[in-house]
């Protein structure tokens, strides 16, 4: 499992950088979500496969952590949390970028951030 | 240990803030009140929690009563309340800025609960003792800038704001690898807890840090990821750059200190020659591009990039005396800069186009004996002259690289350049202000709007006030540095305050 996700999570990079420095800006946006969800996959591969079963505790006394979770050992919730926040955020950025994008398109007619140049000085 | 409540003020007094302009919509008067008195209850908050952490050591506030590692917590040892409490005086003064300022945008009623979020991020990435925390108030912090910027009253404010949302989400991105980076190899993300583990871990941590790096330079726009932050920071409201130029970027400087200090000792002396040579090509690239820069605001964001270089060279020095200058000059640019940057908008405020182009700007203030000579002192404490505070920051840098020299002789070639550098910060101010309040008006200069019709003064001038008070009475605040400092590489205190004895 652990290969397969280094796999994906290298190629989605690999894919969000070069659709990052396209000229296109709309292509840019999404090249910057996927960079995002490459890097959720990264998160989630760093603690999701030390265990196998879901993070559920029993509601007995317990002395160790075996003994609360029957089955096995347990994934790690918190990378899950993480990546639930990260994905809130990303959303957020995402939105308001495209958002913006909007208002740009709109206003110059072009998305194009060769004619984008109105900055320089 | 007890939990100090004080510490949730900072952050949560102008989240309040946010929350009771959003109830008065459309009321922009009561706005503009509600800012002023949560500004100034975070605050008072702010320095009350950093009095105490001086005086009893390292303040803890566990949210929801969680015990760190598992639960977050808001701490505030030396480090974080020099930061805080600098945030929390700039914060203050934009916001009366904001409450005599006569732009379109701050009449909109989005306008106040978006800056009053950005001000509750900004005192939270100083506040919080875990890293994905400071990752999300980094984020949010991000997100109401470039809401602040997109609606700027300059139509090149959305241009701007796309370019910084680009490169700015791209450093938080970085900043999540590094967070990840650092959970795979400790199993943590309490700052205190990976401050314990830190000094045998193996290579993965390295990874960390030099991600980590990477994307603090970028937060604080230093040498070569600063191409973002002229543009972004000339065309925001005055009130706005002048929170972004002077505390904002101080947060990767904070994140560096943090790193090399608290997190990560033993890995970051790596790091320490590289933020030397960055420091000093920072140093020059700024100056002398603020030298040939046509625009007042632009010449006041390059010299943002200059002094930034001064502070990376103390980090990168690390011993005592300049981790003492690093903590000093991070305190006394913020003031100098933020008061610079409202002065500049007050001119800019003043001429009819509102321009801040120093061709239209030529001879603008002949008849304004205050405002030159409020513009004159500032620009000489930008510059380090005595008595001002801006000279006792720049001493405590040189005796930092005398201490460095000593030990290795090629220090003192950094040192001559960082000398050097400092005089050339003098020869863009002072050409900035003889253009502006020396030389005569020609048919370029904007007309002068009448009286009382442009931005109230009344913020820089109390910013100024308090750079030569601070000039004048350095000797306790030098001696609070100091004490800072020589704190910073014991995290024993910092690790027993979060984590139990």
């Amino acid at each position: 499992m652990g290969v397969v996700f280094a796999l994906v999570t290298g190629v989605l990079f690999g894919l969000g950088v070069f659709q990052l420095l396209r000229r296109d800006l709309i292509k840019s946006a999404m090249g910057f979500y996927i960079l995002f969800t490459a890097i959720n996959l990264f998160l989630l591969a760093v603690g999701a496969f030390d265990g196998e079963v879901a993070p559920y505790v029993e509601p007995t006394t317990v002395n160790t952590l075996a003994e609360a979770v029957p089955g096995g050992t347990p994934s790690d919730p918190l990378v899950q949390a993480l990546i639930l926040t990260a994905i809130v955020i990303s959303f957020g950025s995402y939105a308001l970028l495209l958002g913006m994008l909007n208002v740009i398109g709109k206003r110059n007619k072009s998305l194009n951030a060769d004619d984008l140049n109105a900055l320089k000085g | 240990m007890t939990d100090n409540a004080f510490l949730l003020g900072p952050v949560f007094a102008p989240f309040a803030g946010a929350l009771v302009t959003l109830l008065f919509w459309g009321r922009n008067r009561a706005q503009r009140w509600v800012m002023v008195l949560a500004a100034l209850a975070a605050l008072g908050f702010a320095l009350a929690a950093s009095a105490t952490a001086l005086i009893e050591g390292p303040q803890v506030y566990r949210l929801g009563g969680w015990q760190p590692p598992y639960g977050i917590a808001l701490v505030l040892d030396g480090l974080t309340a020099a930061f805080l409490s600098a945030a929390a005086i700039v914060g203050f003064a934009i916001t009366l800025y904001t409450f005599g300022c006569k732009d379109k945008q701050m009449k909109r009623s989005a306008y106040a609960p978006v800056a009053m979020m950005q001000l509750a991020a900004l005192h939270g990435t100083f506040l919080t003792g875990d890293i994905f925390t400071f990752f999300v108030f980094m984020e949010l912090m991000v997100i109401s800038s470039v809401i602040l910027v997109a609606g700027a009253d300059d139509p090149l404010g959305i241009e701007a704001a796309t370019k910084y949302l680009f490169i700015s989400a791209m450093g938080t991105l970085f900043l999540l690898v590094g967070v990840g980076t650092a959970y795979a190899t400790f199993g943590s993300l309490n700052m205190a807890d990976i401050a314990q583990q830190s000094a045998g871990a193996g290579a993965l941590a390295g990874v960390s840090v030099i991600i980590l790096t990477c994307s603090f330079l970028l937060k604080s726009a230093a040498f070569p990821f600063h191409f973002w932050q002229p543009d972004f920071h000339t065309i925001a409201p005055t009130p706005i750059h002048a929170l972004l130029s002077s505390v904002v970027v101080k947060v990767g400087v904070y994140g560096l200190i943090r790193l090399s200090t608290l997190l990560f000792p033993v890995q970051a002396d790596a790091i320490q020659p590289a933020l030397i040579v960055l420091g000093v090509i920072g140093i020059f690239f700024g100056s002398l591009t603020a030298l040939r820069t046509f625009n007042v605001k632009r010449v006041l964001a390059y010299s943002t990039m200059g002094q930034i270089g001064f502070i990376l060279i103390s980090i990168g020095w690390g011993n005592e005396l300049a981790l003492t200058a690093a903590i000093l000059y991070s305190f006394n640019h913020a003031l100098i800069k933020s008061a610079m940057l409202m002065m500049a908008g007050w001119l800019s405020s003043q001429n009819k186009l509102k321009s801040s182009a120093i061709a239209k700007s030529r001879g603008l203030g002949q008849k304004m004996p205050l405002a030159g000579a409020l513009f004159f002192t500032g620009g000489l404490a930008l510059a380090g002259i005595p008595p001002l505070n801006g000279f006792i920051s720049k001493l405590a840098v040189v005796q930092g690289g005398v201490a460095a020299a000593e030990s290795d002789a090629a220090q003192w070639l950094i040192l001559g350049l960082v000398v050097g550098g400092g005089i050339l910060t003098l020869l863009y101010m002072v050409r900035l202000w003889q253009t502006i309040f020396q030389q005569a008006p020609d048919e370029n200069t904007a007309p002068l709007k009448p009286k009382g019709e442009g931005d109230s003064i009344l913020a820089p001038a109390l910013l100024i006030v308090l750079c030569v008070g601070l000039g004048l009475f350095a000797q306790p605040v030098v001696a609070l540095a100091q004490q800072v400092a020589a704190g910073l590489y014991d995290t024993a205190p910092y690790i027993t305050a979060v984590l139990g004895g």
